[in-house]
């Protein structure tokens, strides 16, 4: 599920598209999505966006439909600044995320397990704050490989 | 006997967040004594589902547009876990007004 090559530290982009595109294409070279993957999570943020305001600070979980998904992976991306996305949910609401949970989510009711354990990593405060923190990948995977990877 | 409810949970593209809240809803409601069936869906399918079958609430985390007069509620403080409180708490204020 997590990979220290879908890490990434002071991610410097202008706007969530270009965040989103990074992210996706990670994906996409790391083999667990399929090439349309890009484009259905960009639109799919588009249409219903998936900023949280979280325990800790704003995060956002773009993700989309499992059709474009080949295996469950879940890359990380810590900002170097924060970019403008839509609350879920609340899409007149502005949130601006620090840290970025791309899910490739393959069979929702086979992964529900998985699922439980991303919810309940977000909303960790101290586990958050941790992985802001974090000065190395290798410090994010540590962080997070026990508490996703079980 | 726990009280049997079904819960539509509609999120942007009907798997991931929905699956994510209908999970925390089957256990929340479980400690207050429901016995909560789910549907996922997303917010195009609401009234599709609605015309199918009775649902007792709605848990959104995309805005939907109409709800077919079941009382509908935002979800996301279930994914952050801050407001879980307050959703449950309106949530079984209106099924105790429908009786359950």
């Amino acid at each position: 599920m997590l990979s220290k090559d879908l890490i990434r530290l002071d991610l410097d982009v202008a706007n969530r598209e270009e965040a989103i595109r990074i992210l996706a294409e990670d994906f996409v070279k790391a083999g667990v999505v399929k090439p349309s993957f890009v484009d259905a999570v960009l639109e799919r943020e588009q249409r219903s966006p998936t900023a949280l305001p979280a325990v800790a600070y704003d995060i956002a979980i773009p993700h989309t439909v499992s059709e474009h998904v080949i295996t469950p992976a879940m890359n990380i991306a810590v900002l170097k600044h924060p970019v403008a996305f839509q609350q879920m949910g609340s899409p007149e609401i502005t949130l601006h995320p620090q840290v970025l949970f791309m899910l490739a989510i393959s069979d929702p009711k086979d992964q529900l397990s998985l699922l439980r354990r991303i919810m309940k990593m977000l909303q960790n405060k101290e586990l958050l704050n941790q992985v802001r923190e974090a000065k190395t990948k290798d410090g994010i995977y540590d962080l997070l490989q026990p508490v996703i990877d079980v | 006997m726990a009280t049997r409810i079904r819960i539509l949970s509609v999120c942007g593209s009907g798997v991931v967040t929905s699956s994510m809240v209908a999970n925390k809803l089957k256990d929340m409601f479980a400690e207050k004594g429901y016995d909560a069936e789910t549907v996922e869906a997303n917010s195009s399918e609401v009234e599709g589902c609605c015309s199918r079958q009775h649902f007792d609430l709605i848990a959104y985390a995309s805005p939907i547009g109409d709800n077919c007069g079941v009382p509908a509620f935002n979800a996301i403080g279930l994914i952050t876990g801050m407001g879980e409180d307050e959703f449950m708490e309106e949530a079984i204020e209106a099924l105790h007004k429908a009786g359950k």
